[in-house]
């Protein structure tokens, strides 16, 4: 009886050494602390009622590396439903996540690992001349992802985040977890994604704000207001896949640019009475054009109606920034008409000395149709005479090209800016001074009236680090107090007109929360601590009884209790 | 799950008091009051203790390892000492063996000792949703500490309660209450001036605790066998 219990005490004695081996092994690879890094949800709103986006915003669940691991593909879907899958966009198989979403697959949510280089904070980096062709197929990849994801109603979260040291490192040990085994569940420990944020609330009445300024021609005697006008517009809002992210370097970041370095210009030559041209300049940065030019429409509808009528023609400047060596002038009335020959012939002789290539493309509005994909056919729609000048050569669909994901700082080129700048500003002037079709160069490279590189760059590294989606932008946003001050700098009668956002649109905030990674450890781990730590404070007790009282002692106190059952049967 | 882990810790951390307190005579003589009074007296020494680490010590900037600093600390240190002289000797205790009373009062002592420095941050780290090793250390280290205090009672209770002990061990016993009571400090030199990480750091206090339990045993029953 004495040996079998000493031989059962013994056991334990080696199983709680073993065990403290192992801890003592394995804490140096485990003793990390938790990590936390930025995580940018996916847009969701509901256009007209319909519900689009990611639906949720709290996140809570153990986290896996692939779609398709090999025990998912077995059949068990619904195991992915309280897991969250972290996806680096650098391998990303765009053809299962489609299937995933347009099936409606449950899953506890997503985790889209974007490039650095795509980082509006990380702007620094962006020169990686060696990268080029990955990051252009990533790009081409994010396109098609951000189309999938905006215009898809998911049930889940979903976040943006960006590759870094501490979420690789997570994720290299995921994808070790899920090579080796099942995926991670409560059981089998792993990392925990918890993001804790509110239920997303709705926003209500968001506004637009368009932003006009002036630089007022000079009149020889009768009203300025005779004087004809000619408008240079661009939109500066964005719409992307992760508002927080939505930052548009290109679409329109380049265009605001554009439109400011000419204000600058001009207001040079308008502050010298002998240099002020027989033309007003109107200057609008509008918001809302994602949303088919919604604020351009409100902005042009509470222009004075006479006002609007001394509008000869409106330039409007999308997407200017890439490099490419060709632009187009869209146009919804017919090519041979007067104001949109004159703008083409302009452009075309400026350009030609500036080695671009400039083609004319006509494309006729339906009124019937609610989609505005140019911001001149809500000119057009008032009759007023506008063109386009963007690098895009089609009219893009609804919601895209207006800023998305892998629209960052190093898909736009100084010089290109500095090039369109210089296109718009010299043919305007001119037109504007009645030099057309002479050689002469108003904005020379070195002259006083050079467009200025360092004052395009500075402007496009604030636009470029800043997101501007027009709801979730205040009426007192930092950025339009920027863009007005600006504006007022250079031109006259600058006023921000703050607008109703149409009501088709319903967003939801909490665009950005922090993400926290766990690790956690399993329920079985816990169990067999448990077991260890029983088995030792019995071995303790054993061997202090032994020791103090005396083996027989221990004995006795297993036997009586034993002894007393026996009496009572 | 992390109320588990929770568990597991505490288990660890308070469990070998409770399993020593009734796996040895100790619950059979009743000395849970000796143990009471030896945890309140080591309450009142770690407040003196506070007070004069707060007078005497500068706040250091950096976590690197300042000797004058140290030795200052070990000194304060030495105020353990002189508390768990009272508790042995001035205390009014019922009539247990000095055999007994010794155990109760290092048992007191340590569980106080654990209460006051691992119970709060278990209660606030251990629960959270990341795991980590610490809490599992933690616990080891009352483990240790639990042994240490012991000994260090026991070989208290050798210094000042008895009386005709042989000639030759006094120099060895002074010698190992003086390192017994400088743990703390070479623990903390460990940790901060060789900059060992925790694992290492429990294991020594482990291995170092059991030999000075070995040790003092030794000499304990050494005294005791010309009385008998």
């Amino acid at each position: 009886m004495a040996k079998s219990q000493s031989s059962a005490l013994v056991e334990p004695v080696y199983s709680s050494l073993i065990a403290l081996l192992i801890l003592v092994t394995a804490c140096v690879e485990l003793c990390d602390a938790v990590t936390v890094v930025d995580v940018y949800r996916l847009v969701q709103y509901d256009l007209a009622g319909v519900p689009f986006g990611s639906r949720l915003a709290a996140l809570n669940h153990h986290a896996a590396s692939s779609l398709f691991s090999s025990s998912a593909a077995a059949g068990a879907a619904a195991d992915l439903s309280r897991t969250v899958l972290i996806l680096p966009v650098r391998d990303l198989n765009l053809t299962f996540i489609r299937e995933y979403i347009e099936e409606k697959k449950p899953l506890g949510g997503l985790l889209l690992l974007l490039p650095q280089v795509f980082n509006p904070q990380n702007i620094d980096s962006k020169d990686e001349a060696g990268h080029d062709s990955s990051v252009g197929i990533i790009k081409e990849l994010l396109l098609e992802l951000e189309r999938l994801l905006v215009h898809g109603n998911i049930p889940y979260p979903v976040y943006f985040g960006f590759e870094d040291d501490h979420v690789n490192a997570v994720l290299a040990d995921v994808k070790k977890n899920d090579v080796t085994g099942q995926l991670a569940t409560a059981t089998t420990g792993g990392y925990k994604l918890v993001v804790t944020t509110p239920e997303p609330k709705k926003i209500v009445s968001p506004t637009i704000a368009n932003i006009q300024g002036w630089l007022p021609g000079l009149r020889a005697d009768e009203d300025s207001n005779q004087l004809p006008t000619i408008a240079i517009v661009a939109s500066y809002d964005t719409f992307g896949a992760a508002p927080a992210l939505s930052v548009g370097s290109d679409s329109n970041g380049s265009g605001v640019v554009a439109l400011l370095e000419i204000a600058r210009l001009f207001s040079i030559l308008y502050s010298n009475p002998k240099t002020r041209g027989r033309y007003n300049l109107l200057f609008a940065l509008t918001s809302g054009g994602p949303y088919n030019y919604n604020g351009t429409q409100k902005w042009l509808r509470s222009l004075d109606q006479r006002l609007r009528e001394t509008i000869d023609y409106a330039i409007c400047l999308n997407s200017i920034g890439s490099i490419s060596d060709e632009l187009w002038i869209h146009v919804s009335k017919p090519p041979d008409n007067v104001y949109i020959k004159q703008i083409f012939e302009g452009f075309s002789s400026v350009s030609e000395e500036l080695g671009l290539k400039i083609g004319l493309k006509h494309k006729k509005i339906n009124i019937s149709n609610p989609r505005v994909a140019w911001e001149h056919e809500q000119f057009s729609r008032l009759r007023v005479t506008a063109a386009t000048l963007s690098e895009l050569s089609v009219a893009p669909e609804f919601l895209e090209s207006t800023g998305g994901l892998s629209d960052s700082r190093n898909s736009v080129d100084e010089v290109s800016i500095s090039r369109s700048v210089k296109l718009v500003a010299e043919s305007l002037a001119r037109h504007i001074y009645g030099q057309e079709g002479k050689n002469i160069n108003i904005f020379a490279d070195d002259s006083s009236l050079s467009v200025n590189p360092s004052y395009i760059r500075s402007w496009l590294q604030f636009l470029s680090t800043t997101p501007r989606v027009a709801p979730f932008l205040s009426r007192n946003d930092p950025l339009i107090t920027a863009l007005k001050k600006e504006l007022e700098d250079h031109t006259a009668e600058v006023r921000v007109q703050h607008e109703v956002l149409d009501g088709m649109f319903t967003f939801y905030d909490s665009t950005s929360s922090r993400l926290h990674i766990y690790q956690v450890a399993s329920v079985t781990f816990d169990l067999l601590l448990l077991l260890v730590l029983g088995s030792y404070l019995i071995t303790l007790f054993s061997f202090l009884v032994i020791t103090t009282r005396g083996l027989d002692d221990l004995i006795s106190l297993f036997r009586r209790p034993t002894s007393r059952k026996v009496k009572t049967t | 799950m992390t109320i588990f882990h929770f568990f597991n810790c505490a288990i660890l951390t308070f469990g070998p008091h409770a399993v020593y307190y009734s796996a040895t005579p100790l619950s059979e003589y009743d000395t849970i009051g000796t143990s009471i009074k030896a945890a309140v007296v080591y309450l009142v020494t770690a407040l003196v203790k506070l007070v004069c680490l707060a007078t005497f010590l500068k706040v250091s900037e950096s976590d690197s390892f300042d000797p004058y600093q140290e030795l200052l600390k070990a000194l304060i240190g030495f105020v353990d000492v002189a508390g768990l002289y009272f508790a042995l000797t001035r205390l009014t205790h019922r009539n247990i063996s000095q055999n007994h009373k010794f155990q109760a009062v290092g048992l007191g002592w340590a569980f106080a000792d654990s209460v006051l420095h691992r119970l709060a941050p278990l209660w606030v780290g251990a629960r959270g949703l990341e795991f980590t090793w610490d809490y599992i250390f933690q616990g080891l280290e009352a483990n240790a500490n639990l042994v240490l205090s012991i000994s260090l009672a026991a070989l208290g209770s050798l210094m000042w309660l008895r009386k005709n002990k042989p000639k030759t061990l006094i120099p060895i016993i002074y010698a190992c209450a003086g390192i017994v009571a400088t743990m703390p400090s070479i623990t903390s030199y460990l940790k901060l001036g060789l900059g060992w990480h925790l694992p290492k750091v429990v294991g020594f206090e482990l291995f170092t605790s059991l030999v000075m339990a070995f040790i003092s045993w030794q000499l304990f029953s050494a005294c005791q066998r010309p009385s008998n």
